[in-house]
């Protein structure tokens, strides 16, 4: 006779429909109870910076993991998102709040177009291009002072009138969130399969009859509409943007995040994030050395740890499961 | 904007000048991404750290030019040797899964150690030379300056001798042979460990030439690398990759291309014009310019 599913094995399979297993579930909670426990405003920022990175990770994820592109120029499309919304805001007076949607927006169809133009290329080539977009889109915010004010920076109205951090923690960990269960339900559907086999084998997934096109287009879309929508959040965090914020360092800050946390995995990237940021802000006092701890790391983590962190935490579990069941069997 | 024939003259001067030395750094580049199948984005700190040894060579233990020069090539050559030891040889056993992003990221992880090394050891400042070769060279009224000139031609007698060395040599055919096909390269007796270091190797002395022949011109300083790396790569993607000959003329082009956008749009929007013309390129060419068979092909 069967036994009847209990109703906490109910819920995991529930919440696991959205990508959350217990752990993360209770990860979450600690997470989103740590700054009210806390109450430091420096770590309730470091948290913000790591949040809104690992939110950038895990979708710059959903493209180099599952279709096997690196959008090498990542930066640039945060960077539309942000001075799109501190446009708006400065030169509109539209709401902070709408701005970060029509950054995304304007992001997610700068994507779309330069998704038609470059995804027929192979692998590092689309990669080399949207690097290339990305330098172009540097050099023309940089210059067109007229709209953006170029180096000398965009001053920007803050999401909330306060002068604590609390508010924007807690937006940054909501949108977090949201990013992390929309990117894990279509990755869980026929959609995310489709990006699976475009990235594994593309001419396997063609013979399959996967229009490749649209669904690499429709990915990199998402991606690069995520992109926008944290960069008008950063813009309003901040408060003033320059060009820089579409300098490469800032994709390379984000691939790093994503591939030490894990390719393909989608949560690997914010785990990283939540673990390296507070890391190197912790390591600051030894300046240049910090870097170069951080130039080692990487070095280390591509030779020996290539599936990253996720791949760690597999390895762990997969371990204490054999174990757990070879004790099963001793009695 | 009128341009006469004096301008026009120092444009396509400088122009070829600077093309010559992305002629250089971009064939070693080349080289190690079709042999090696690597994605080096480390090679504008091998400029870098070419540069930073011709310094120490003339400014502190008083080599001559040539000396100073030559002793960059082999520091780098040596440098890179090491590096594709300790680092690209591992990860070559270990697994071979995902390469060009794990090296591309390796190399990543190498460019920001470098950099930051750099700046530790050296400092910030900008370390320079006034000049190698004092004296210029007068063609009717046009001067140029020896340092260029004699730049010029160390760079395109190198050239040279590196398309002899790849093409008659059989050392330079063993290279091309991994280029082409690895397995067939190994059946017929080719060394693919000695092959991969010296072709590593080999890029980052070409690399470390430019550094080093443009130490009058440009300082050293720890992030003088980027530039010439972007330059690289745009020459790449230009020229098609694994295309070492076209990569001489990709260059060239480069050099020009962006010298003239820098006469006629000021060094603002210079980037964003040699950028345009790259991107339309590769929209309408997609193999670039000079795709020929055996090139890695680009599109899908």
């Amino acid at each position: 006779m069967e036994k009847a599913e209990s109703s906490f094995t109910k819920g995991v399979r529930f919440t696991g429909k959205f990508g959350f297993t217990p752990l993360g579930l209770a990860m979450l909670f600690v997470l989103a109870i740590f700054p009210l426990v806390l109450q430091d405003e420096v770590i309730t920022r470091l948290l913000i910076s790591a949040l809104m990175l690992g939110a950038l990770a895990m979708a710059f994820d959903f493209t180099a993991g599952f279709i096997n592109i690196n959008n090498f120029g990542y930066a640039a499309f945060w960077g539309v998102g942000a001075y799109t919304s501190a446009l708006l805001a400065v030169k509109l007076g539209v709401s902070p709040w709408l701005g970060m949607l029509a950054g995304g927006i304007l992001a997610g169809l700068l994507g779309l177009g330069l998704g038609f133009l470059t995804l027929r290329l192979a692998g590092i080539f689309a990669s080399c291009m949207t690097w290339f977009v990305a330098l172009a889109m540097f050099a023309v915010t940089a210059n067109w002072v007229e709209l953006t004010r170029g180096t000398s920076g965009l001053s920007v109205p803050p999401l909330f009138n306060t002068t604590g951090n609390i508010e924007y923690f807690y937006t940054i960990l909501i949108m977090t969130v949201l990013t992390y269960v929309g990117l894990k339900v279509i990755i869980k559907s026929h959609i995310g399969t489709a990006f699976r086999a475009i990235g594994q084998d593309l001419q396997a997934a063609q013979a399959s009859g996967i229009n490749v096109t649209k669904y690499k287009i429709m990915n990199f879309t998402i991606s690069c509409a995520i992109a926008g929508v944290l960069g008008g959040f950063y813009a309003h965090f901040v408060g003033i943007i320059t060009p820089t914020v579409m300098n490469t360092s800032h994709t390379v800050e984000v691939m790093v995040l994503s591939f030490v946390g894990g390719r393909g995995t989608i949560w690997g990237g914010l785990i990283a994030g939540l673990v390296m940021i507070p890391g190197m802000e912790y390591l600051k006092g030894l300046m240049e050395l910090r870097l170069l701890i951080y130039g080692v790391l990487m070095i280390t983590v591509m030779i020996f740890f290539p599936s990253g962190l996720a791949g760690l935490y597999y390895k762990v579990v997969q371990f204490i499961r054999k174990n757990a069941t070879l004790t099963k069997f001793k009695k | 904007m009128d341009m006469d024939a004096m301008q026009l003259f120092n444009i396509v001067l400088t122009g070829v000048l600077r093309g010559g030395l992305y002629a250089l750094m971009a064939v070693g580049l080349s080289l190690v991404f079709g042999v090696m199948n690597i994605p080096n984005f480390a090679h504008g700190e091998f400029y870098m750290l070419g540069a930073y040894f011709s310094y120490f060579a003339y400014s502190y233990f008083h080599f001559g030019p040539i000396s100073s020069i030559l002793l960059a090539a082999v520091g780098t050559f040596i440098l890179g040797a090491i590096t594709e030891k300790t680092l690209f040889y591992p990860l070559r056993k270990r697994s071979k899964k995902n390469w060009i992003m794990n090296t591309f990221l390796l190399t990543l992880g190498i460019s920001i150690v470098l950099q930051n090394s750099a700046k530790m050891l050296w400092g910030n400042t900008y370390r320079g030379i006034t000049q190698y070769w004092p004296g210029k060279v007068s063609i009717a009224s046009f001067n140029i300056s020896n340092d260029r000139i004699v730049g010029f031609c160390i760079a395109m007698v190198t050239i040279a001798i590196f398309w002899i060395f790849l093409n008659k040599t059989t050392m330079g055919r063993a290279i091309r042979a991994v280029s082409q096909d690895e397995t067939g390269a190994s059946i017929v007796g080719v060394n693919l460990n000695v092959i991969h270091t010296l072709t590593f190797a080999l890029s980052c002395l070409l690399a470390g030439l430019a550094g080093a022949i443009l130490l009058s011109i440009s300082p050293a300083y720890p992030f003088m690398g980027i530039q010439p790396l972007y330059k690289s790569w745009f020459v790449l993607i230009l020229v098609g990759m694994g295309n070492i000959g076209a990569s001489i003329y990709g260059g060239l082009l480069v050099g020009l291309l962006e010298t003239f956008a820098y006469m006629k749009f000021g060094s603002g929007w210079q980037d964003v014009v040699s950028l345009v013309i790259i991107i339309m390129i590769l929209i309408f060419k997609p193999r670039g310019l000079f795709a020929k068979k055996g090139v890695k092909s680009v599109s899908e």
